[in-house]
């Protein structure tokens, strides 16, 4: 015997969460079809376009793909060249000594691939079913599905972290005055809260939605975002209602530190993890209604490769089930992998639920 | 009590001014007003002649500054009278009173098969905890609580109408509605209301069927569950008489929130199945810029949820003893 003290640091609380969490195999193979979901969201140029992800022009090398991710960041020297979007054959006709690897899937988002623009691939048909070259059919004007949903991908993820992420600000803002001052302060913003959450949201949401002239996918989820923070802002306020009374905050107190330092830096931090729980599952409401709103037609304008664009084109278009089949189940999976995750994080964190599991 | 009750519906009357004097401003501020979208639709050669303009602005009171506008509303309101509608020519009174009926069909009996069935699918997913039969249904229930309502409306739709042929695509009523007998028209009706009322049902039935387990599995820990069962009561008479009494306090407070989701999913599953509801009309509402509709429609959505909150609230003291308002 030495004497020696083991002087390992105890882990964490989120390093703990993350051992319950990673246990547990439902959870985490919904956080694994999320991380997949942003993969594809990133990588969607190279998995379906018609713009080469590289291509050797004119001894040079560019990056065609990139243009959908923005418009600017395709090349100049295609436009002033007049490719026209068709890069196969100008390529080729332009200079011989080209070369250029595709996408995946040669499908555009946004137009029909023609008979022709690529050797071994025939035009889309419109409303053709799935088959080899459209993997989930066409739509009624021959745009690929499996194209437009890889594409529309993006917009799933952004919407549920940007309007969440401002629904969280609000939400957390809000409920931290409210129950760190109490008084008068806490009956107003208590009201407020009640007065938002007795709108219908959705009633609010096309309201406000058409106010704006020309509604982007910005705005739609800004819109999300101030509607959907009322449960994250009662969360927060129960939580801040019972840690302002706790020693730790007295003793900050104590030592001079600020009532904004206090709130940020000290209580949120300790409520922070029954706060996701909400989150996590606003994530997954965000995704529904902004699928829900671009059914309706008032999301964001054409063209826009959202799922609920494509779910309000098989609504009219009976016949073709691939247009619901398909982006319906792309919404379903990504909503019940957010609920996992919500699940999964509410009993990682909850240390009631944890006691009663040894 | 009753000063309990009067406090709250004061309460209530605020929130519903504030509510709809922030929807006015909202609509009042929406580009294109009811005589521009009405022109548009109808007939580009009729254009209309500024005096005439002027004249129409001046009977539907657009004329005035929006907060005046909706003083005018507000005192008209008092008078219980909500105006005319703009592009349907019709008291609003009226028309919601014609919508309303359809609508309430669909969320009341969707709310009531959603009570009837959660109770006993959750207590026999509580005593069947961890059977292959339990994690079967628990599963399936998670899943449709993550189905969009609106996936799955398309998804019957595509699969009993279109495919069988079974059930109606849309609509309450067919062609010749009329010259059935009275047993017929029933008989439509619940034809054409059973997918939209299953569409209405199946998430509130998973939430709440989750939300009565996990209550029961908290109070199957408690003490008196034990001394329940150390006494000799039946494991049929434990969980009924003893464990799930004190589960009903939680379960009837969610009707206060049940209500505005269920309005709010009515304005997405009425355009679907164009059911004449409340929901269908508010949508066409908002794009014809009919503002004296919307605003109707607004005050009776705001006054059934808070309804539905203070229901909520009296039943809280109904099955709790312990809760008094006094």
């Amino acid at each position: 015997m030495t004497g020696k003290v083991n002087t390992q640091r105890s882990r964490g609380f989120w390093a703990e969460s993350w051992q319950r969490f990673r246990g547990r195999w439902l959870p985490m193979s919904a956080l694994l079809i999320v991380i997949g979901l942003a993969v594809v969201a990133i990588l969607a140029p190279a998995i379906a376009g018609t713009k080469p992800v590289i291509c050797k022009y004119k001894g040079r090398l560019y990056f065609p793909a990139m243009g959908y991710w923005k418009r600017s960041w395709e090349n100049p020297v295609f436009f002033q060249d007049q490719f026209y979007k068709r890069y196969p054959e100008n390529l080729k006709e332009k200079d011989p000594l080209s070369w250029a690897i595709y996408p995946l899937v040669f499908q555009d988002p946004f137009r029909r691939v023609r008979d022709g623009e690529v050797e071994g691939q025939p035009g889309n048909q419109p409303n053709a079913a799935p088959n080899g070259n459209n993997w989930f059919g066409t739509d009624q004007s021959g745009v690929d599905v499996f194209a437009q949903m890889v594409h529309g991908t993006s917009i799933a993820l952004l919407v549920g972290f940007v309007s969440m992420g401002i629904a969280a600000v609000i939400g957390i803002t809000v409920g931290a005055f409210a129950g760190f001052f109490g008084s008068w302060i806490d009956v107003v913003l208590s009201r407020l809260i009640e007065l938002v959450m007795c709108v219908p949201t959705l009633v609010l949401i096309l309201a406000l939605l058409a106010v704006i002239e020309k509604p982007t996918i910005w705005h739609l989820m800004a819109i999300i975002g101030c509607t959907r923070w009322t449960g994250i802002a009662r969360l927060t306020r129960a939580e801040f209602l019972k840690l302002k009374e706790l020693e730790y905050v007295t003793a900050a107190r104590a030592l001079g530190v600020g009532n904004v330092a206090i709130m940020f830096r000290h209580v949120l931090r300790n409520a922070l993890a029954p706060i996701l729980v909400p989150i996590t599952f606003g994530i997954a409401a965000a995704i529904l209604i902004e699928s829900g709103l671009s059914f309706l037609g008032f999301g964001a304008p054409p063209p826009n490769p959202s799922w609920g664009t494509l779910l309000n084109a098989g609504r009219t278009n009976m016949d073709s089930w691939w247009l619901v089949l398909f982006p319906g189940l792309a919404i379903f999976m990504t909503v019940l992998a957010y609920n996992l995750i919500g699940e999964g994080l509410q009993e990682a964190t909850d240390p009631r639920l944890r006691q009663s599991q040894h | 009590m009753i000063s309990y009750l009067i406090r709250r519906i004061l309460i209530a009357v605020v929130t519903l001014i504030l509510i709809t004097f922030v929807i006015y401003g909202l609509i009042r501020s929406i580009p294109g007003d009811p005589i521009t979208v009405d022109m548009a639709q109808s007939d580009p050669s009729r254009s209309l002649s500024p005096e005439d303009r002027k004249r129409l602005e001046k009977i539907y009171g657009l004329d005035k500054h929006w907060t005046i506008a909706y003083g005018q509303w507000i005192g008209n309101l008092v008078r219980l009278e909500m105006g005319q509608s703009i592009s349907r020519k019709l008291p609003v009174a009226r028309l919601i009173r014609d919508r309303l009926l359809p609508t309430l069909l669909l969320s009341v009996s969707s709310l009531l098969i959603t009570y009837i069935l959660c109770i006993p699918l959750g207590l026999w997913i509580t005593v069947r905890d961890g059977t292959v039969g339990e994690r079967a249904l628990s599963t399936g229930l998670y899943m449709l609580y993550s189905l969009p309502s609106f996936v799955a409306a398309l998804f019957l739709q595509l699969l009993l109408s279109v495919k069988l042929g079974w059930l109606p695509l849309m609509g309450m009523v067919s062609d010749d509605y009329e010259q059935m007998s009275l047993l017929g028209k029933t008989w439509d009706i619940f034809k054409h209301a059973l997918m939209p009322a299953a569409c209405f049902t199946y998430g509130s039935l998973a939430y709440y069927t989750r939300f009565v387990k996990s209550n029961m599995m908290e109070v199957v820990r408690q003490d008196y569950v034990r001394t329940a069962k150390a006494k000799g009561v039946t494991p049929v008479g434990v969980v009924w008489k003893h464990a799930f009494r004190n589960t009903l306090i939680p379960l009837v407070t969610l009707i206060g929130l049940t209500l505005p989701a269920l309005l709010s999913g009515a304005v997405i599953l009425e355009q679907i199945y164009s059911w004449p509801g409340m929901g269908s009309l508010f949508f066409a509402s908002i794009r014809e810029r009919d503002y004296p509709t919307i605003m109707g429609l607004t005050l009776v959505f705001s006054a059934l949820t808070l309804l539905g909150q203070l229901l909520a609230d009296l039943l809280y003291a109904v099955v709790d003893p312990r809760v008094t308002y006094s």
